[in-house]
């Protein structure tokens, strides 16, 4: 059996392509899956029934089916209503939907690690809410929302693959469309699987020294979890 | 545009076929996790460092490429490569089975490292073998004590199977994207869809927890 890598190499601008719309897929939808989490967590832990509850039905429900659903039901419904929007954009939507609920419950997890103290001191100091939950609580969650944080992120970056369904140009649609014209499976399957394993390494060694930064010891085991 | 459910609803005889296939997948590829990271546990606790860096290395891939990734690798890659000729569904099985291997290692490990070392030294000073420590005193515990982390692995098993529709295994979202091809009601399908996957996926987790509550009511 015979590999070709040169049919790799002259289409590499195809997958350097796939692997700039990947890391752009990333970064836009993980910042905004954080401040969607951040919303719904403070829903979430809210007094306010019908907050709360919306906000357990929507962690639930996307906790609970499958994100190829998601992005189907989004990329086929949202037309139907007539929101004409690129698979890119539909991308960006689906993803960002998907882990604000994984961050949410992250927030929520940490918020109930700080001690209550903390609540009821800043309570008996006079502090609002909104700034005590600002100042005293969320400066204390770093520890407990950065390693798990981090696996989050991964899998967001690890489920943007599943976009090539939705016509989005990254990096497993551009493997298809190298197979496509150079008919050599083995070579492109093997090089985006290699990529994607660089890319999550490095993303991996880049939150260690975060980390390190804020110094959180035993970083390493909490990737371990899903 | 309005949604006409009971259009769809008495077409949905292949989608509940489907459904039962998910499920059907998701067990024996949880079968084959469960195999696999007994197997990585062993093998992460052995002698030799080589065997340890392998496993070491196996994890960090499965942890740091997607599923739908090494389900094409596998399918389109390690079949040809070996010679096997394998079909979907012995393909995706196996491919969703060493990926929640991966991660039931690591859960199997957490277990293993919550086993109070008095065990191991009173199985020693009764003077078992080494097979027998394992498998009659420490495996049983370990096991018994993640029963519902590994629930909860089973939904992520079930959550992974609609990538197996891109190797044309027919599961639920196979079965349902072939009903919307059909009855052009993509948005009504998805959504019966969605809400099958739901009512798996939650009752499970829901178990899981009240396993979970039941294992810490009643933990020494």
């Amino acid at each position: 059996m015979t590999f070709d890598y040169m049919a790799i190499w002259n289409n590499r601008d195809i997958l350097i392509d796939g692997v700039l719309t990947t890391l752009l897929v990333s970064t836009i939808a993980i910042p905004i899956g954080i401040c969607i989490g951040i919303a719904i967590c403070m829903m979430r832990i809210s007094e306010n029934r019908l907050l709360r509850w919306s906000a357990i039905g929507y962690i639930e429900v996307i906790r609970n089916i499958p994100f190829l659903i998601l992005i189907f039901l989004v990329f086929y419904a949202l037309p139907f209503y007539g929101m004409r929007i690129s698979g890119l954009a539909t991308g960006f939507i689906c993803l960002s939907i998907y882990g604000g609920a994984y961050f949410a419950e992250i927030f929520r997890g940490g918020i109930q690690s700080v001690a209550t103290g903390q609540f009821d001191a800043s309570k008996a100091l006079g502090l609002k809410y909104s700034f005590y939950m600002r100042r005293v609580i969320f400066p204390q969650l770093y520890q407990y929302i950065i390693p798990p944080g981090t696996n989050i992120a991964l899998t967001m970056i690890k489920e943007s693959s599943l976009l090539s369904m939705i016509t989005v140009a990254e990096l497993t649609y551009a493997a298809h469309d190298v197979n496509g014209r150079t008919f050599t499976p083995i070579e492109t399957f093997t090089t985006i699987a290699l990529l994607y394993w660089l890319i999550s390494t490095l993303f991996l060694k880049l939150t260690h020294i975060l980390q390190v930064k804020f110094g959180i010891e035993d970083a390493q085991d909490g990737l371990a979890i899903r | 545009m309005d949604l006409q459910f009971l259009e769809i609803i008495p077409q949905m005889g292949p989608m509940l076929w489907g459904a039962l296939n998910t499920i059907y997948v998701g067990l024996l590829a949880c079968g084959v996790g469960l195999i696999i990271g007994t197997g990585l546990l062993f093998l992460r606790n052995s002698r030799f460092r080589l065997l340890r860096i392998l496993v070491g290395i196996y994890g960090s891939f499965i942890r740091g490429t997607p599923a739908l990734v090494q389900i094409l690798v596998l399918y389109f890659v390690l079949a040809p490569l070996t010679g096997l000729n394998i079909g979907p569904f012995t393909a995706g099985i196996l491919a969703i089975g060493f990926n929640s291997g991966a991660y039931v290692a690591e859960i199997l490990r957490g277990g293993l490292s919550r086993i109070p070392p008095g065990q191991w030294e009173a199985a020693r000073a009764l003077g078992l073998p080494d097979y027998k420590i394992w498998f009659k005193i420490i495996l049983p515990q370990v096991f018994y004590s993640v029963i519902p982390i590994l629930v909860g692995e089973f939904t992520m098993v079930i959550k992974l199977t609609p990538l197996l529709s891109t190797i044309t295994l027919v599961e639920l979202t196979r079965s349902s994207q072939m009903l919307y091809n059909e009855t052009f009601r993509p948005v009504e399908v998805l959504i019966l869809a969605a809400v099958i996957y739901f009512i798996i996926c939650f009752s499970i987790s829901q178990y899981g927890e009240h396993l979970q509550r039941r294992s810490v009511k009643y933990r020494l």
